[in-house]
């Protein structure tokens, strides 16, 4: 197969900072999978120059440098309520709290659930990918029964340790209406770059806390190749995380 | 803000669509071989960023242009330019 150097553009989202590429992640990493999509969507907005992007602890924070966005990296779930904080000191600007589901989940969950309570009009976003992956792929609040990972080597028992996590099911329970609540998957990119969208302009319109958790995949803690990845993400992860909208304003209470 | 600066892209022609694989982006993770449709991904003796292999078609004829490939690449470092 005879190739020819050209040069070309990649197709990198226009917030991106080409300077940083390639970025950080693990090859194979859902991290920039959904960076990409919310690049895309941040771009389709038309709202580059308004955005604040908060990252956390843990992998996420590798994102510190990934935009061409204003940006600031906290520690411990910290990034909602220091999101919270600069939106209500500049209500006009548009707060983005990325995290990991340790940060949201684990020891940031305080603040996950008080800035839902509270409806904070920002848009938080956190990443499940079942581990802590940048400490070396212990179990995480969401690691799914049976799992095996660096501290649960025989299996996640839920006798000893309990259940996963559900995030959005509980975020939705506890907003207050105009809340946005949803969770996509990586398998699935066009229907996560519309509910990130959504998300977005849910907290442009001013309604509330937006709230999208994004399946992703950590193929170098889960030792999987990229069939076996996908395979992960897309029926072990799926039997027991549900894709969909849990809460939309203005619709009725579903489910 | 500008468009992003070129880089060094290795290109295969085919009938319906252009693979350009740049491979200073490539990290070699191969989830692109998995979605491709018509199965025609297969991994390169050209080595990306970080000395694993890179990945181009077998047959660029068959490819229909879907961009699945450019979609599902967390690194950008593939562009499908349709004729």
């Amino acid at each position: 197969m005879t190739r020819e150097e050209i040069a070309l553009a990649p197709n990198m989202p226009k917030c991106w900072n080409p300077e940083t590429k390639p970025h950080k992640f693990c090859p194979g990493c859902g991290h920039g999978l959904a960076l990409k999509m919310l690049g895309e969507a941040i771009d389709e907005l038309g709202i580059q120059d308004k955005v604040v992007f908060g990252c956390d602890i843990g992998c996420s924070l590798l994102s510190w440098d990934f935009f061409n966005l204003d940006s600031v990296q906290t520690h411990h779930g910290r990034t909602t309520p220091v999101i919270t904080g600069i939106k209500r000191a500049r209500p006009e600007i548009i707060g983005i709290a990325y995290m990991g589901d340790g940060g949201g989940y684990a020891i940031g969950a305080q603040h996950l659930v008080n800035s839902a309570t509270r409806n904070e009009k920002v848009t938080a976003i956190l990443i499940n990918n079942t581990n802590y992956g940048m400490t070396g792929g212990q179990m995480a609040p969401t690691t799914l029964p049976g799992q095996k990972t660096e501290t649960t080597p025989y299996g996640r028992d839920p006798e000893e340790t309990g259940y996963p996590t559900l995030g959005p099911e509980m975020v939705a329970s506890i907003a207050r209406e105009g809340a946005y609540v949803a969770r996509g998957s990586i398998a699935n990119l066009r229907q996560l770059k519309k509910y990130l969208k959504k998300a977005i302009q849910n907290q442009i319109d001013g309604n509330g806390f937006s709230f999208v958790e994004v399946m992703s995949s950590c193929p170098t803690n889960w030792r999987t190749n990229a069939k076996e990845t996908w395979s992960f993400v897309e029926k072990d992860m799926a039997e027991y995380f549900h894709v969909g909208e849990f809460r939309v304003p203005g619709q009725k209470e579903e489910k | 803000m500008a468009e992003a600066a070129k880089k060094i892209a290795l290109t295969q022609d085919g009938k319906k669509a252009s693979f350009n694989l740049f491979p200073e982006l490539c990290k070699g993770c191969g989830l692109c071989m998995q979605k491709c449709p018509v199965n025609i991904i297969v991994w390169s003796t050209d080595l990306g960023v970080y000395g694993t292999p890179s990945v181009c078609t077998n047959d660029q004829d068959k490819c229909i242009a879907c961009k699945t490939c450019e979609m599902v690449c967390p690194d950008a470092a593939i562009r499908i330019v349709k004729k």
